[in-house]
């Protein structure tokens, strides 16, 4: 379905990141890995990826610093000559309350999670004017729920979503979709880190979903690959949640498939 | 005293704010009064200055002080030798 195609997905080494970029190779797509910390661990993911009979390319960058950015796109164009996809993933941030928050967790968060955003973009858009193309943002619950001690992650994806919207008008008349898809906590190794790491306990609610089992990385994937395939056409500047009914009914979900 | 620990020392003042007597070869991290992000911030600043890559791999080894300096004297070496 998206054979030929180019997609660049971020913070691509593992977790979400790494699960989107194996369901677009599957797809036939030819993914860039992009990582910032986690050599092996993209090194693995672009191995798994060929082993799917795709072009897999790595590229390290971290994406907080605008001229990484850079050197990352000037990479991508002279490798691919053009882009198709383009999956904003990468994200950091530091378990803090917002009275706790100095300025350089607020900006390392903002820079990695929104800024980022609009940075790549405005790189990805050239690589794929007048062809059109995909771009889809990962968000969370969190975004406008209130979590502990995601304060400065929330508002960044707060940030995040409201600029999926503006991009979407915006490059809709370059046949551009955008979009994003949010997640609640998600089996990731930084999903559990920060489950672990919270003030929930064992009887936490955030333990479970409604569905009766936590967001795999990869239910987050298959629809981030909808929002890639042309059946998602009219759909612009949407957040999908992706949270087994969380957000609906948060007092349910002790009770398992409550 | 090596010119890349000096080159470490300040960075890593620089960025978590600690006093540079506190940069014993023993020194850890509790001791720097360093937090996950100002190590972080530390190790993209180490890669930018000596044009080397120190993956988490790598890093979640560190126990001190000591061993940035091993390291980064390890990585600077064997980019030299290339």
């Amino acid at each position: 379905m998206l054979k030929g195609r180019v997609a660049l997905v971020t913070g691509s080494s593992r977790g979400i990141g790494r699960a989107i970029a194996l369901k677009l190779a599957e797809q036939g797509a030819d993914v860039i890995i992009n990582f910032f910390r986690r050599r092996q661990a993209a090194e693995q993911t672009a191995k798994d990826i060929e082993s799917l009979g795709v072009t897999a390319k790595v590229i390290k960058a971290n994406v907080g610093d605008p001229d990484k950015i850079d050197e990352m796109f000037d990479i991508i164009s002279s490798s691919f000559g053009r882009l198709d996809i383009f999956i904003n993933n990468a994200a950091s941030g530091l378990p803090r309350s917002a009275l706790d928050l100095d300025t350089k967790g607020w900006e390392w968060t903002m820079d990695i999670n929104a800024r980022a955003f609009l940075l790549c973009t405005q790189r990805a858009v050239k690589l794929m004017e007048g062809r059109g193309g995909k771009i889809v943002a990962i968000s969370s619950l969190g975004s406008y729920l209130v979590l502990p001690g995601y304060v400065a992650i929330g508002i960044s994806k707060a940030t995040l979503e409201a600029l999926t919207r503006y991009l979407a008008i915006e490059l809709a008349p370059k046949g551009i979709c955008v979009n994003a898809v949010a997640a609640s906590l998600v089996t990731t190794e930084a999903g559990m880190l920060y489950a672990r790491g919270g003030q929930q306990g064992e009887s936490s609610p955030w333990q479970t979903t409604p569905v009766g089992r936590l967001v795999a990385p990869e239910d987050v994937a298959n629809v981030v690959a909808f929002l890639c395939s042309e059946e998602a056409f009219m759909i612009r500047g949407q957040i999908i949640i992706v949270d087994g009914g969380t957000s609906l009914a948060p007092f349910t979900l002790t009770s398992k498939g409550g | 005293m090596s010119a890349t620990e000096e080159t470490i020392k300040d960075i890593i003042v620089k960025i978590v704010h600690c006093d540079r007597e506190v940069l014993t070869p023993t020194a850890t991290f509790q001791d720097m009064k360093a937090d996950s992000l100002d190590m972080v911030q530390v190790l993209v600043a180490l890669e930018d200055e000596f044009g080397i890559e120190i993956p988490d791999e790598d890093a979640q080894k560190f126990q001190n002080f000591g061993d940035f300096v091993a390291y980064v004297e390890a990585r600077v070496a064997e980019k030299g030798s290339a």
